[in-house]
């Protein structure tokens, strides 16, 4: 097939037969585990819920890309990779923080979600920021009439030629939305993982527990990073580049998505928790 | 989304390139256990040859990936490979010396997965999708085992876990001073993940040459080399790690000087800029 006849073009449309494969791929490997090594099935499946709820995250973030780097189209100027990186690494620290401290479980991911949050948040004021008083734009989104949150007109606003510029309230609510549930999923990855190294490295490597620790603490971080990259690029395929927010008409693609975080979460999830079963 | 704006015309094909890479790594990852042949820390340096081999092989698989425009950066390639690359590679340690080929091997397999689900489930429909996602795994994951070698020596989970600390001149067992107890592979992941995905992000467009390119993965991989060699000092003996730093270096510089030459062969026109003059006087 020659590259220009292929015509690669990721519409909105869904592939019913490949979204059965991969529910079929998830339960296979979910499967998996189970035979190799049964402790780990629950783990696994909060991690498959991290993995989900970063893949689900992103979608809110307003990712902008080049174009808003020039003033042409609403969002934060830079890629899926780099943005999600950034909100969700944050809340990874602060929820390996909570950890650390001994904290319960639930605390743990509820602080992971508001680092991611707050990363998001101070992210979104200082582009807004940068935008009007150093680009001198207003923030008008290209997608919608009316902010779905406040009812603002945008039109008016909206340079001729461009789809829009700056960061609408709903794409910054939005971008907050998604801190949230990527550093709350990216914390649960990590918390799962140390889990159960915590338990089974000491045994495997006929250490004590203190000094398994390190080790548990970056394997599992390692991981968790590695897993929400993954998650994070397969969400920027998904959305093709750019999104403005909750209210872009891309954002009707989130189904694909879960999916695709489903399968590769419970993959990588499962190469990670083989580690202490062979 | 849009059609392939770039054909590779002319140059190494990409297969050639393919092959060669993942023997040259797999040649040079087991070049690094001619230092438990011989009981020394020696032959690390090999580690980094492999990181290179490793890299200029992934740079160019980025290259044909991101030529279809998949329209979300160069960047993210960069970020999926050593992703998936370092799950596989982790995993890959727990089996001895067959550590490299099972990388390798388990890189594909989640690669290929991830291949699909973006290809097919994500629809993104690109033909070179599978492929490359397959490619840069294994890449992500041997460069990863690369800068285990380099730092360490070695690249088995025992290895690359225990470290050795001396106090009072005797040597104790600790895991803290180690490849993954400190938490280096963090570092060694984001040098490898930047150095993969630079030289096609800062070389592409209309002139784009192959040559020019490659010759700049292989002084990133230099540069990320001199920083893991620095890192080796906390893990291997002195001596060794000046080894790969003199090699890293030197390398460095030459392909640094190779490079210039490439880029001023290709601008149109360049102009030898002086610093600013101090006049005296003002």
């Amino acid at each position: 097939m020659s590259a220009v006849a292929a015509k690669p073009a990721a519409g909105s449309a869904m592939n019913p037969t490949a979204m059965a494969v991969g529910v079929v791929m998830f339960l296979i490997l979910m499967g998996i585990c189970f035979f190799v090594y049964p402790v780990g099935i629950m783990p696994l499946l909060l991690i498959v819920v991290g993995g989900v709820l970063i893949g689900f995250g992103v979608h809110f973030v307003p990712v902008g890309g080049a174009p808003a780097a020039m003033g042409q189209a609403p969002g934060i100027a830079t890629g899926v990779a780099m943005l999600a990186a950034g909100g969700g690494l944050a809340g990874l620290f602060g929820g390996a923080w909570a950890a650390a401290a001994g904290q319960d479980p639930l605390v743990v991911v509820i602080t992971g979600g508001i680092g991611g949050g707050l990363m998001m948040a101070i992210t979104c004021m200082m582009v807004n920021f940068v935008y009007v008083f150093g680009m001198g734009i207003p923030a008008a989104s290209g997608k919608v009439a009316n902010d779905p949150i406040t009812g603002d007109s945008q039109a008016e606003y909206k340079s001729q030629g461009t789809e829009g510029h700056g960061l609408p309230f709903v794409s910054f609510v939005g971008g907050v939305i998604g801190g949230l549930f990527a550093g709350a999923g990216g914390t649960l990855i990590y918390l799962e993982l140390l889990e159960v190294y915590k338990a089974a490295l000491p045994t495997v490597m006929q250490i004590t527990a203190a000094q398994a620790l390190p080790i548990a603490v970056s394997a599992a971080g390692m991981f968790a990073v590695g897993m929400f990259l993954v998650n994070a690029v397969l969400t920027a395929y998904n959305i093709t580049g750019t999104i403005e927010g909750p209210h872009d008409p891309k954002f009707k693609r989130w189904p694909r998505s879960v999916v695709a975080s489903a399968v590769a979460s419970a993959l990588c999830g499962l190469v990670a928790i083989l580690i202490v079963a062979i | 989304m849009t059609v392939k704006v770039e054909v590779i015309e002319g140059g190494i094909p990409h297969n050639k390139i393919m092959i060669a890479g993942i023997v040259s790594t797999l040649v040079c990852l087991y070049l690094t256990y001619l230092n438990v042949l011989t009981s020394t820390e020696m032959f690390s340096f090999f580690g980094g040859f492999a990181v290179i081999a490793a890299l200029i092989w992934g740079s160019h698989t980025i290259k044909v990936l991101c030529s279809y425009g998949i329209g979300t950066g160069v960047p993210s390639a960069g970020m999926i490979a050593f992703g998936s690359g370092v799950i596989a590679m982790l995993l890959a340690t727990k089996f001895g010396i067959m550590a490299p080929m099972v990388a390798a091997v388990l890189a594909a397999i989640i690669g290929f997965i991830l291949g699909y689900v973006s290809n097919n489930i994500l629809n993104m429909k690109i033909p070179a999708m599978v492929q490359s996602l397959t490619e840069m795994a294994i890449v992500g994951a041997l460069s990863l085992m690369g800068f285990a070698a380099l730092m360490t020596g070695k690249f088995t989970f025992d290895a690359l876990t225990t470290g050795q600390v001396t106090v009072l001149g005797m040597a104790l067992m600790t895991h803290q001073q180690s490849f993954i107890g400190g938490c280096l592979i963090a570092v060694a992941f984001l040098l490898g993940a930047i150095a993969i995905q630079h030289p096609f992000n800062a070389c592409l467009g209309p002139g784009w040459q192959q040559d020019r390119m490659l010759m700049l993965t292989a002084e990133c991989g230099f540069l990320s080399m001199i920083v893991a060699a620095v890192m080796s000092f906390a893990l291997i003996s002195t001596g060794s790690a000046i080894i790969s730093l003199i090699i890293a270096i030197i390398g460095w510089a030459y392909t640094y000087k190779e490079y210039m030459v490439l880029s001023k062969r290709d601008a149109a026109a360049w102009l030898d800029a002086k610093p600013i003059p101090e006049v005296e006087g003002h």
